[in-house]
């Protein structure tokens, strides 16, 4: 009754203008209905995972502006909610697909030679601006002034034509009133004037106080708009690709081919399937115990003193699985636990501490690809400098006490048994600073008085540390940790180039990691569909560990 | 004077100059967004390994360019180097639309990229071409290159022709000679002149060196494909059965070939650097006697090396040939580019023999086309003193870097190069090997 009361009471434009609104929300809601059947009915071309979402998206769209239209003919504020919601989404869906349909997106690519070509010109835009600005030095020069401004004038003028031809923009007007020969252009043109027209129409004032808006309302649509980039980003560039990887983890989508079949649960079965057979001795051959046109040996392994062995049908995936979880169980502590140290000791006040945190620091600024690089001539078994270190070590001891140690001589990354670990030592190396500048801001959150009051009460360093530091350190060892496992569960960079085989993940996959595997199949074999089964079972791997994580920090684990 | 509203117009009118200037701009457009009434804008791309690479090819672009007829306009694009994944960025461009019209790819990848459609069948572009004869070509190559995946017919008259080879390449060993000076070993060029350079005269040399000290090898090779298959191919054997269609790893003859291989690695008197490393540092720095690599790797040995080197073919194995590969990559056509004719044409103008001898001098690799000009222009392209090595091999009945029609070389290579990789570091004995190899392998195949 309130509202219609209010309704009522409006200006006649605003009557009108409510009404165009609700007109026009008919209009979409039966071009959206008809759009949703069109590409479900007749679209049969269209690849599965591209009709689906945007069938659902036009029916939603119907069904919104149905609603809108019922709502603001009720002259309910939740009609104008709504109405602007789908008039903002839908000015910005034709604002971008007219800005791509124009070119501007490609253009922008080379955009920076052309718009180089023009910038010697905006010196000149810039000299006569300074010319006019220095008539006003002349106030008491009147003639003087004017001519300095006049002058200035024509200056930026002529420069601002001459850098407006130069790159390009005349021959860009051309190409844009060209392309509106086509339909497309001009429906998104026109489309995107409707949809900001309907959005200026419910936005204002006299129609947000005609449909009974309150400042709450105000205030939340306010909210909502500033939110809207953010928003829009994360659902369009996140959570949208998270779900389609969802949808393409249960088909066979290869992305060159597009081919894109259903098949269900068949990828992660396939990741899944193991299979177990006794073995009469231990060294009985694989192909006698597995069927092997579909599964490859895993491990061997003795139980009460029967021997077995294990299958699985995607062996690669088991191996990157124990790989990444090796890799965490060992990178994890070795990045955070010197780090805790190294900030104890960074947190002191001693001269020159600036430059040693700077310093311990640079490895974690340090581009992935210049690090690894660099470690791969120092791991290089021949003439790199850890073994070349070794070897010298190895030579002075013997020599001087005359010792007969030998030289180990490792191959850091063509044995398989320690090439994992000189990803390790690599990793943990570039995390160590960054660990480090964390656990020393939590360090200096903590209050001094606490250590003061522990140093009367006649505590030592360690004391402290172990009885003050540590326990209030909880949420930094937390956050360090939960980071770090995450980041050792993505390891892919490191692996791809210092290791560098052909296939990845070399030697004889000894370090082949889920992300590196995931890389493999979705980028290298274009399995897109079966890559993003492996993805999917990396975020529930990571999902569950950090799960896990902040259980033991509610229980105190951490402190 | 109020300047805040010259300035707010200045900003809006540069703002809105960009946005009409990026409209206007010709931009690398995907290829089959051009309409044809437009000029042609066609992007070609390869695999260069260094700037000097770059500028050569730049230099070809050019030098085509200026054939053209008006309004067609080419663009090289380099590809990123071996290790920077050429085939991931191009198969991810292809994709997404976005690849170029001609772009070189490798020959072990023609298969792949056929099979999936990537590649236009330029057959009937080439039978109305009066001057292209396939003949021109070395044969192995262009059969691969005429595959018909339908038929499984070779050769002109199959109905598929999926590009042209740009460039051949063999193995050889480059030599370090002060070394092998030093050791008192016998000069591998000299043997092989004398038809005694066969497997037997390799290890002796390669031991010698190595008794120099325990940090110089007698032997160095990178671990991939390549340098595993020459010892196979030269005791009789190879990746596959003899027509292609299963694998042929656990055959006797490879596994001969193997055996000698490991030998080299692990047992009682390994003389080589160890397998996986990269041998290409401690050839460089003079700790390598013989150094197993393509052609490819001559400009890089012209500029670093700072010992006395040349190149000897590699030695005759118990088939009596060397087994080596005859290494190609071929210039091919996207599929889906919207100039067929031109981009013919382009492909035709990279492959002739002007083209071949401007990118040979820079000293990467051996022109495609069988022709004794190309080969004595080739061999005055030195150091190496001892180009002819390179022809040596090729005249040796080299087994051609082939396409798996068959099956999935990806696939198949992802299984077998582990297992060379355990082989070769002493993991697994040769008859584990032998067990299970080709039983994985063998579902790499087509059922």
């Amino acid at each position: 009754m309130k509202a219609s009361i209010q309704l009522e009471a409006a200006d006649r434009r605003t009557v009108i203008l409510l009404r165009a609104a609700v007109i026009w929300h008919i209009v979409l809601a039966i071009a959206g209905l008809a759009g949703g059947l069109l590409v479900w009915l007749r679209a049969g071309d269209m690849l599965l995972w591209l009709r689906l979402p945007l069938g659902a998206l036009l029916v939603l769209t119907a069904a919104a502006s149905s609603l809108t239209a019922l709502f603001v003919q009720r002259g309910r504020h939740s009609g104008r909610v709504l109405s602007l919601a789908v008039n903002y989404l839908g000015f910005l869906f034709c604002f971008l697909g007219g800005m791509h349909v124009l070119g501007m997106f490609t253009g922008i690519d080379s955009l920076a030679s052309t718009f180089g070509r023009g910038i010697p010109y905006l010196g000149g835009v810039l000299a006569g601006y300074l010319i006019s600005a220095l008539g006003d030095r002349y106030e008491n020069h009147p003639e003087r002034r004017q001519m300095l401004k006049r002058v200035g004038k024509v200056v930026m003028l002529a420069f601002m034509a001459t850098f407006l031809l130069a790159i390009g923009t005349l021959s860009g007007l051309l190409a844009v009133v060209r392309r509106f020969t086509s339909f497309l252009p001009c429906l998104l043109v026109g489309g995107g004037l409707l949809f900001g027209l309907m959005i200026w129409a419910l936005w204002r004032r006299d129609s947000a106080v005609a449909l009974g808006a309150s400042t709450a309302h105000e205030q939340m649509l306010n909210g909502f708009l500033f939110l809207s980039p953010n928003l829009l980003g994360f659902l369009l560039f996140f959570a949208g690709p998270l779900l389609l990887s969802l949808y393409f983890s249960f088909t066979n989508y290869d992305a060159t081919t597009h081919v894109s079949d259903w098949v269900g649960l068949q990828n992660y079965a396939r990741l899944f399937n193991l299979t177990i057979a006794p073995l009469t001795t231990p060294d009985q051959p694989v192909t006698e115990a597995l069927d092997m046109t579909v599964y490859d040996e895993l491990m061997r392994f003795n139980f009460f003193e029967r021997s077995f062995i294990l299958g699985a049908q995607d062996k690669l995936f088991w191996i990157a699985l124990r790989n990444t979880i090796v890799f965490c169980l060992l990178a994890v502590p070795l990045s955070v636990i010197p780090a805790l140290f190294l900030a104890n000791l960074l947190n002191s006040k001693l001269p020159g501490m600036k430059f040693f945190r700077a310093i311990y620091f640079l490895p974690s600024v340090a581009a992935v690809v210049g690090v690894a690089l660099i470690w791969q001539w120092l791991y290089n078994a021949a003439v790199g400098y850890i073994n070349y270190s070794i070897t010298s070590a190895v030579t002075t001891i013997n020599t001087l006490f005359g010792s007969a140690i030998l030289d180990p001589q490792i191959r850091w990354l063509s044995d398989t048994r320690i090439a994992l670990l000189a990803v390790v030592i690599m990793s943990a190396w570039q995390w160590i600073g960054f660990d480090t500048v964390l656990f020393m801001a939590g360090m200096q959150a903590i209050p001094r008085e606490l250590y003061e009051a522990a140093t009367v009460d006649g505590a030592g360093r360690w004391a402290q540390f172990r009885r003050i530091t540590i326990p209030l350190l909880g949420p930094t060892t937390f956050f360090v940790v939960t980071t770090a496992v995450i980041n050792a569960l993505q390891l892919f960079e490191q692996v791809y180039v210092l290791i560098n085989t052909e296939p990845p993940g070399g030697p004889a996959n000894s370090t082949l990691s889920l992300v590196l595997y995931l890389y493999v199949r979705g980028f290298q074999r274009f399995q897109q569909g079966y890559a993003s089964a492996v993805a999917w079972v990396l975020f529930i791997v990571i999902f569950g560990v950090t799960l896990l994580q902040y259980r033991r920090q509610r229980s105190g684990a951490y402190a | 004077m109020n300047r805040k509203p010259i300035l707010t117009v200045l900003g809006l009118v540069i703002v809105l100059s960009m946005a009409l200037a990026a409209c206007g701009t010709p931009a690398t457009e995907p290829a089959t967004e051009a309409p044809s009434e437009e000029p042609i804008t066609l992007r070609w791309r390869t695999r260069p390994d260094n700037q000097a690479e770059i500028d050569v090819y730049q230099a070809v672009s050019d030098a085509i360019q200026a054939q053209l007829p008006a309004g067609i306009t080419l663009v090289y694009e380099p590809g990123g180097a071996e290790t920077s994944s050429y085939q991931d960025v191009l198969k991810t461009e292809i994709a997404a639309g976005t690849a170029p019209d001609v772009f070189w790819i490798p020959g072990t990848d023609v298969a792949d990229f056929a099979s999936r459609g990537l590649i236009l069948n330029l057959n009937d572009l080439a039978s109305q071409t009066p001057d292209f004869n396939m003949d021109d070509f070395y044969a192995a190559p262009m059969a691969h290159m005429t595959h018909n995946i339908e038929t499984g017919a070779e050769g002109a008259g199959s109905g598929a022709l999926w590009g042209v080879p740009r460039d051949v390449s063999t193995f050889v060993l480059y030599l370090n000679l002060d070394l092998i000076i030093e050791a008192g070993a016998p000069d591998p060029r000299e043997l092989a002149a004398a038809g005694e350079w066969d497997w037997e005269a390799f290890y002796d040399v390669a031991t010698r060196v190595r008794a120099l000290g325990p940090d110089i090898y007698g032997y160095g090779a990178n671990a991939w494909w390549g340098p595993y298959g020459v010892w196979m191919n030269a005791a009789g054997g190879g990746f596959y059965n003899t027509d292609r269609t299963a694998c042929g790893l656990d055959s006797a003859a490879s596994l001969e070939g193997l055996a000698f291989q490991r030998s080299l690695y692990v047992g009682d008197n390994p003389v080589a650097v160890p397998y996986g490393e990269d041998s290409e540092p401690p050839f460089m720095a003079g700790r390598v006697a013989m150094f197993q690599n393509g052609r490819w790797a001559t400009p890089g040995v012209r500029a670093n090396a700072n010992f006395n080197w040349d190149v000897v073919a590699l030695p005759t194995g118990p088939s009596g040939h060397m087994g080596d590969w005859l290494f190609w990559g071929a210039y091919v056509v996207n599929a889906n580019t919207a100039h067929p004719e031109e981009a013919w044409q382009l492909v035709q103008r990279l492959t002739t023999a002007e083209t071949q001898a401007m990118i040979s001098e820079l000293g990467t690799n051996i022109p495609s086309r069988v022709s004794q000009e190309a080969i004595d222009a080739f061999l005055t392209f030195t150091p190496p003193d001892n180009n002819q090595a390179f022809i040596d091999s090729l005249m040796d009945d080299p087994v051609a870097e082939g396409p798996l029609w068959a099956g999935s070389w990806p696939e198949f290579v992802a299984v077998m190069d582990p297992a060379i990789q355990a082989l070769m570091t002493g993991q697994t004995t040769l008859e584990e090997f032998q067990i299970s190899i080709c039983a994985e392998a063998n579902r790499t195949f087509n059922p």
